[in-house]
């Protein structure tokens, strides 16, 4: 058994901690939790003074590249990852290659994640064969093969009909749709928001309205074949003032937002920085300002990391052939405490609302909880320490971040799942 | 000759300060003069050497920088683009690699990608002058424009240009209108809302017609070439409808002749797009003058640069 003692626990619905030690039985299921627990003299016991345990996070956005991207990240490194940052469970994209769109490759990949340090990976589906977007994929079998989701991720469906289609077959399955918001007429070959920072740099702009107007239309596709509907990403205000509007006619949505949406915008893009080039792209101070008031007030229901690794050879050339994203499982954590709960904007509980609860309940998982008999599945958070994000921080094949060389206050000592800890 | 600090590099004119534009117009100056003379060489950079690197096509700027090279008395080399493996999918980087390999002094690059030069710049010792990248500048350009404009106006505050035609898709409106801006010229722009852009700065006051303009009492019209090249999609309906609401036609330049407004032009020109063939042989236009300013500017450009190559 182990007794992590004196630490004191997060929890999802209340700001405040609570001093307990968290003994864990052989089998990985918590035993007890309270206060000054006993412990027999088998039981390892792990200090945790002056350190918060908080239960893993779950993160409905990761790019693992695997198959096809493996000198990117592969399962293995993404799952390192994940659990270096606090992250116990997520949801794989299927913008692989080959794409994940067939109920036999789901099972592979699900068959591959088993034995990878028991953390819970899920794979997503396409919604159409190949992202192509030209025709449906074959959702029963990825639906059976425990697919959470339906996505073309990183593509929108352009054609409306087909996107109804779609909807209405998934909605037979029940299972989340989840749009990532684009029309490619619109945006071109736009590489950065397109405004003033797309005229300063020369670069081509890709217009806010390009992801407005297809975050209306498919809220809309949705409310009409009554499919459930998760926007991937919304980057602007006018996008989540769309979503906080479906919510409210009681359409079944659910938003996320990254933390990079949150904190940076295109002024802060200089010197062509390519780790400043995402998709959707940084948009305006106004925008990131809105998405956190739409965090705070539900409108969008969780963080996801969008962990989107590069090699650093892929990121080091010029901004508008340099690929969008980069790796952010083993920051999210850290950075969110550094910036949001340490400067007293919200409290762990949020986080593990919007980062843990959340992301679970919408794919119909259980919530992690303190409670005996369930599994440990937690992290073990030093606030007093500090964390610095060199390069031989990452655990991911492609350590290219934009906090990279940071010094963030916090560091994750351990994460936990059942019997086995990862640092 | 005047005396400044050298930098590497030219990559924009954002990042220049007042003095070093001025020092660089100053010192074109001598090197004009120097195209009276019977021998047009001076051995300034005899023994450097300068690779031109153009991914896209040019040939005004290429010869205009080849020639000033030649005039300092530096061997220039054409790395051919088209033909060599750049094409064939070489990653830039590794390309990179290669020119710096070759030790030269000075690389002229032209990319179609805003923010290469500046790439290229942080990884190599040579010199990089800007050529031209994406829609995001081209400072020499600006330089002799500047140059140009001052030959007429020696006292530039007050003065008045107006840019005529695609802001969007411009890196010489870009950079142009930054350097008027800087040495305290006031800059205007007439055309569309589909290629003059909200994201421009604030100084660009933006015209609505060519009454606007002539009421607005410009010192120079500036008109960009229509680069029907470059555009990936219909931001104007057809060439005879530009002619018509932004060409300079025939009544337009009667205004201008009245009012001895000068005319200037990137080149190459679109006879019948931007302009009227009648205006190409306005008597006050300096679209000439701007083609011989480029030597004298990019020869002073060159000559102030100072490579890190040798140093190591």
């Amino acid at each position: 058994m182990k007794l992590f003692k004196n630490g004191s626990l997060a929890i999802g619905n209340s700001a405040d901690l609570e001093s307990a030690d968290v003994l864990v039985d052989d089998d990985g299921l918590i035993r007890a939790t309270g206060r000054e627990l006993e412990a027999d003299e088998s039981t390892e016991i792990i200090d945790c003074g002056g350190c918060i345990l908080v239960p893993g996070m779950f993160d409905l956005h990761v790019h693992s590249r695997d198959p096809g991207g493996e000198h990117k990240e592969t399962l293995d490194t993404c799952a390192a990852a994940a659990l270096h940052g606090g992250v116990t469970g997520m949801v794989l994209m299927p913008d692989t290659d080959p794409p994940i769109d067939s109920g036999n490759q789901v099972k592979n990949i699900h068959e591959r994640a088993e034995g990878i340090g028991s953390l819970d990976i899920l794979q997503s589906g396409c919604l159409t064969k190949g992202r192509s977007g030209e025709k449906l994929a074959g959702y029963s079998g990825m639906v059976t093969q425990g697919s959470p989701l339906l996505t073309d991720s990183g593509r929108d469906v352009p054609c409306p009909d087909l996107l109804r289609r779609a909807m209405e077959y998934a909605h037979d399955f029940d299972i989340l749709v989840a749009c990532f918001c684009d029309t490619p007429a619109l945006t071109r070959g736009g590489v950065i928001n397109e405004g003033r920072a797309s005229y300063r740099l020369g670069l081509p702009g890709a217009p806010a309205i390009s992801q407005e107007i297809a975050i209306d239309r498919n809220l809309r596709v949705a409310q009409n074949t009554g499919a459930r509907i998760h926007i991937q990403l919304p980057s602007t205000a006018v996008g989540a003032r769309s979503l906080r509007r479906a919510k409210e006619d009681g359409a079944a949505v659910s938003s996320e937002v990254a933390l990079h949406h949150l904190l940076f915008n295109e002024e802060m893009v200089t010197d062509y920085d390519s780790r400043f080039k995402f998709d959707p792209p940084l948009r305006l101070p106004e925008d990131c300002a809105a998405l956190w008031d739409a965090l705070l007030d539900d409108t969008i229901d969780l963080i996801t990391s969008d962990h989107s690794p590069h090699t650093p050879f892929e990121k080091s050339t010029d901004f508008g052939s340099a690929p969008s994203g980069s790796s952010s499982l083993e920051t999210t954590v850290l950075v969110f405490h550094d910036r949001f709960i340490k400067t007293g904007k919200c409290g762990w509980n949020f986080l593990i609302r919007k980062y843990s609860d959340n992301p679970r309940t919408l794919i119909g998982k259980e919530k992690l909880s303190w409670e005996e008999g369930r599994r440990a599945e937690f992290f073990v958070f030093d606030p007093e320490s500090e964390t610095r994000l060199s390069t031989d921080y990452f655990k991911t094949k492609s350590p290219v971040s934009l906090f990279q060389d940071e010094t963030v206050s916090g560091a994750i000592r351990e994460t936990v799942i059942g019997v086995q800890s990862f640092s | 000759m005047s005396k400044m600090k050298p930098r590497k590099d030219l990559l924009d004119i954002e990042s220049l300060s007042l003095e070093e534009i001025e020092h660089v117009l100053s010192n074109a100056g001598p090197f004009k003069e120097l195209f009276q003379r019977s021998v047009k060489k001076v051995p300034t950079l005899r023994g450097k050497t300068v690779l031109s690197l153009f991914y896209e096509a040019s040939t005004r700027t290429s010869s205009s920088f080849e020639v000033a090279a030649n005039r300092l008395s530096a061997d220039v080399t054409n790395f051919s683009v088209s033909t060599s493996s750049i094409t064939k999918g070489e990653s830039l980087l590794d390309t990179i690699e290669t020119l710096q390999a070759m030790r030269s002094d000075y690389i002229v690059i032209r990319h179609q990608s805003a923010g290469v030069p500046a790439l290229l710049a942080k990884h190599t010792r040579a010199s990089v002058l800007n050529a031209g990248d994406g829609f995001h500048a081209h400072p020499t350009q600006a330089l002799l424009d500047a140059f140009t404009f001052r030959e007429k106006f020696p006292d530039l505050k007050g003065k008045k240009i107006v840019i005529v035609g695609d802001i969007l898709h411009s890196r010489v409106a870009r950079s142009t209108s930054t350097i008027f801006q800087k040495l305290g010229v006031e800059v205007a722009v007439l055309g569309p809302s589909s290629l003059v852009p909200e994201g421009r700065p604030e100084f660009m006051q933006r015209l609505s017609s060519w009454e606007d303009v002539f009421d607005w009492k410009p010192d120079a019209v500036y008109l960009l070439r229509v680069q029907l090249e470059r555009q990936n999609g219909q931001f104007f309906p057809g060439i005879a409808e530009y002619h018509r609401m932004y060409g300079l036609n025939s009544e337009r330049l009667k205004v201008m002749r009245e009012r001895g407004t000068y005319l200037m032009h990137p080149g190459p020109v679109n006879r019948g797009v931007e302009v009227t063939d009648e205006a190409m042989g306005y008597e006050k236009s300096l679209i000439g003058t701007q083609v011989e300013n480029g030597i004298a500017v990019r020869m002073s450009v060159l000559h102030w640069l100072k490579p890190k190559t040798g140093m190591e």
